[in-house]
């Protein structure tokens, strides 16, 4: 199965229980369905499915009068960076709502523009950067574990949340990891311990991850990996007791952002532990990054392997 | 139903009420940016004589006529403008966000257009709901300047939801006239082409106001649409600044900040004609007995306020 399908089938059982909820965006529930996202959506009698006018502003309004109208919705995105027409609702509007512990759930799902052919649109692909405006909850899905965990506990759930998916991953297989431990905001997931590296994945970087864990385990090592799935204040000590005992620390993210949370962690590792070895995998973005191109991180595996020993 | 000199009485309400915090506001006594709706009073006391249980109104940061109407509480409001405990939200609020859930105002935006949409989800809830409410979203001649408020309508009438958008056009956003920033928005049209009902209110007639609003309350609910009215009105208290660069005096529409040439009176007349709230009573009702009416409500609210 592929990554979207298993994310579609994950929605799709979640909002067919609901006896009351609204399910809106552009093209939901018509032709490719956000290449899948959406397909074959069902709701009870008294919830509706809207494929809405192209009016991101107002579709995150009506999201909040939702919301403090007791009626739970998803609005459904095609690309993360239309959200930027929604910003005033996602500060102002959130803020008031937020005082006052709503009974309601209202989750935005954007598709985040990861993959790098839609040009310019592209150099937004950080969830974190709007979840940042206003310390909203937000959650970005890369694997089968991740994906339910999170929209199994989120999508549904009293208050607030962005929970973004990745368009690079849509058509890919879909990552089974294991799972060590998950925090219960669903915030940092283990997926394996091992006692050679630490290695840490941001954003939607996790299949990167995941790539170096398997590579390593060919030459025989074994490596900690962890995903941090959201940008809002994390707690690292999981992470950074791992650090003390493998002492050498793999940081990826795929953001394009100046505003990067993995240097949050990379300060708190400097601090509490003694690193002997680091290795920071982010985009290079000396070069032309505006034109459309396949973006992905340019990662050579051996010789972080060969750096980390 | 409430009778002439029950509205009567709700407009001297908000008026007194608006000038004791006005003169609050002159000496100074608010931290926080006050909004005053001088003028405001006729529309703002007939959507809340139409208003069923169920109904709700969103306002926007100029509400503070809406919220006396409606919770018809001058010292939960002062303390809130104080920002006290007691305050009618615990102090949190404040004036431009400030909402009174239990009197049907869930929402308060300090953002133009922003409510619009907030309204429209409402609306939707309702429909979801099975309740045949209406919601009002009052609004203003600068917020229909936003690409929100033309989103929102469209969505309003794409999902048939019962609405009542009100568009109060005093003529200024912030101390700038229409005519000084932009073209003439001829809302009739832009609604029109919306395939949206379209009304105009002038002269600031109370009674007039509350018999249209709660037939147009029941077109929403009957046809299952949203309808638009756009209120002429005048936001009284602006003066003539005079100074060094200004000799000759310039007009200044204070938009927030105290009324400095507004002082209190008994009879607490403003201007002596239509744009007036307070003077169009008195095409109804004996001026004598308005201010019989009028000088009551004042000794109330000042022990009340004190």
């Amino acid at each position: 199965m592929n990554y979207i399908s298993f994310v579609n089938e994950l929605v799709r059982k979640k909002v067919v229980e609901q006896e009351r909820v609204v399910l809106f965006g552009q093209n939901i529930d018509a032709g490719s369905c956000l290449s899948g996202l959406t397909r074959n959506l069902h709701v009870k009698p008294a919830s509706m499915i809207i494929n809405s006018p192209n009016s991101e502003n107002t579709l995150c309004g009506v999201g909040f009068g939702l919301m403090m109208g007791g009626v739970n919705s998803i609005f459904f995105m095609k690309q993360l960076d239309f959200l930027l027409l929604g910003i005033d609702h996602l500060v102002n509007t959130y803020n008031f709502i937020r005082r006052k512990d709503p009974k309601a759930s209202f989750t935005i799902m954007p598709c985040i523009v990861d993959g790098g052919y839609q040009g310019l649109q592209s150099s937004f692909n950080n969830l974190g950067d709007i979840c940042s405006l206003a310390r909203i909850r937000g959650f970005t899905v890369t694997n089968k574990v991740d994906a339910e965990r999170i929209i199994n506990a989120e999508l549904l759930s009293p208050g607030f949340r962005i929970i973004g998916v990745s368009i690079r991953l849509f058509k890919e297989e879909l990552i089974e990891p294991g799972l060590v431990f998950a925090s219960p905001d669903n915030a940092v997931f283990q997926y394996t311990q091992g006692n050679d590296a630490t290695i840490v994945c941001f954003n939607l970087s996790f299949p990167y991850g995941h790539e170096l864990c398997r590579k390593m385990g060919e030459k025989g090592l074994t490596a900690s990996l962890f995903s941090v799935n959201t940008a809002t204040p994390t707690n690292w000590e999981r992470i950074i007791e791992d650090v003390k005992r493998t002492g050498r620390l793999v940081i990826i993210d795929d953001s394009k952002s100046e505003n990067l949370s993995c240097h949050a962690l990379l300060c708190e590792a400097q601090k509490n532990c003694q690193v002997r070895k680091h290795v920071m995998v982010t985009k290079d973005m000396s070069g032309d990054w505006l034109s459309p191109s396949h973006d992905q991180l340019e990662i050579r595996y051996d010789e972080i392997i060969d750096k980390l020993l | 139903m409430a009778g002439k000199t029950d509205l009567a009485r709700q407009v001297l309400f908000l008026r007194h009420s608006q000038m004791l915090i006005n003169e609050r506001y002159k000496r100074g006594d608010f931290k926080i940016p006050l909004h005053l709706g001088l003028g405001h009073e006729a529309i703002a006391v007939a959507v809340d004589a139409v208003m069923q249980g169920g109904d709700q109104i969103i306002c926007s940061h100029r509400n503070m006529h809406y919220v006396l109407a409606r919770g018809k509480n001058l010292k939960a409001e002062l303390d809130e403008y104080y920002l006290k405990r007691e305050g009618l939200a615990k102090g949190e609020l404040g004036s431009m966000n400030l909402a009174d859930e239990a009197h049907g105002i869930p929402y308060s935006s300090s953002i133009l257009g922003n409510n619009i949409s907030v309204g429209a989800g409402l609306a939707l809830a309702k429909r979801v709901a099975g309740k045949n409410n209406v919601i009002i979203v009052q609004s203003g001649d600068g917020a229909i300047e936003e690409g929100s408020f033309y989103e929102s309508l469209l969505f309003l009438k794409s999902q048939n939801l019962c609405c009542m958008v009100l568009v109060e056009n005093n003529g200024y956003s912030l101390g700038t006239h229409i005519t000084e920033r932009r073209c003439d928005i001829n809302l009739r049209s832009i609604t029109s082409g919306l395939g949206i009902h379209y009304e105009r209110f002038s002269g600031n007639d109370v009674f007039a106001y509350v018999q249209r609003l709660r037939e147009l309350r029941d077109y929403c609910i009957k046809t299952r649409t949203p309808v638009c009215v756009e209120v002429m009105l005048t936001t009284l208290g602006s003066w003539y600044l005079t100074n060094d660069q200004n000799p000759h005096g310039k007009f200044v529409n204070y938009h927030s900040g105290p009324a400095p040439t507004v002082q209190m009176n008994e009879w607490p007349i403003l201007l002596m004609n239509d744009d007036d709230p307070v003077f169009a009573l008195t095409t109804h009702i004996n001026k004598d007995t308005l201010v019989r009416e009028s000088k009551d409500i004042l000794a109330r609210l000042q022990e009340e306020s004190a």
